[in-house]
């Protein structure tokens, strides 16, 4: 009965997801992993590269299979969100906690300068480029930077 | 959250690793438990509980 009560499972079977599993050179890639997870992006990608290619070639084609196409992308998109969303869920507790933080940083850090730049755009400050806000392309580099230093800063809290 | 987990990982000879494979988790969760820079979650507390063959009370011991 103790030792039922104690027994453990070693978990080899399957062991937690790591981001080092999807970052080439890090030692512990895994072409699996990687694949699983970022074959709808590739997809996705594919996708929306042929849509232009079409795009350009037939610009007789009518708006409803224009806006089919153009709009095809988005199928994978959502398998693309449904991949990560498994991959985050099956990263170990503390990874999870690590991301989580990190996306807040990011997402938070990306709303304070968007709404930044729109203030000092507000009281004349000329901004350049920027005058009509940050913009989607900037808003999504912005979000990428400040992911990976609130990665950093996660795991060396946690190190 | 204090804890006995080195002592414990250690009177097993295991390496961080190791433990980490047993309990299903990265060495990083392991490593930050036992430097009490994270406190794990109650079904991870109870695993470790389970394979060390304590209660969780004697293994963790909340800072007043």
């Amino acid at each position: 009965m103790t030792s039922k009560l104690y027994s453990v499972r070693v978990n080899k079977q399957n062991p937690p997801n790591t981001l080092e599993s999807v970052q080439p050179c890090s030692g512990l890639y895994s072409i699996r992993k990687d694949i699983k997870r970022n074959i709808w992006l590739a997809v996705a990608a594919a996708i929306y590269l042929i849509n232009l290619m079409l795009a350009k070639r037939h610009p007789e084609w009518s708006v409803a299979i224009r806006a089919t196409f153009a709009l095809a992308p988005l199928i994978p998109g959502l398998l693309y969100i449904r991949s990560c969303t498994r991959f985050v869920s099956g990263l170990d507790e503390l990874q999870r906690r690590i991301q989580l933080e990190a996306w807040l940083f990011a997402v938070m850090g990306t709303a304070l300068i968007g709404i930044a730049v729109s203030t000092l755009n507000a009281s004349g400050v000329h901004m350049g480029e920027l005058e009509h806000g940050l913009g989607m392309g900037r808003a999504f580099i912005v979000t990428f930077v400040l992911w990976l230093v609130g990665s950093a800063i996660a795991n060396c809290r946690y190190k | 959250m204090k804890n006995l987990l080195r002592e414990l990982r250690a009177g097993e000879a295991w390496s961080q690793g190791k433990l980490a494979e047993v309990l299903g988790v990265s060495r990083q969760t392991v490593n930050a438990i036992e430097t009490e820079k994270y406190d794990p979650s109650l079904p991870l507390a109870f695993k470790i509980a389970r394979l060390f063959k304590r209660p969780i009370e004697e293994i963790f011991e909340a800072e007043a």
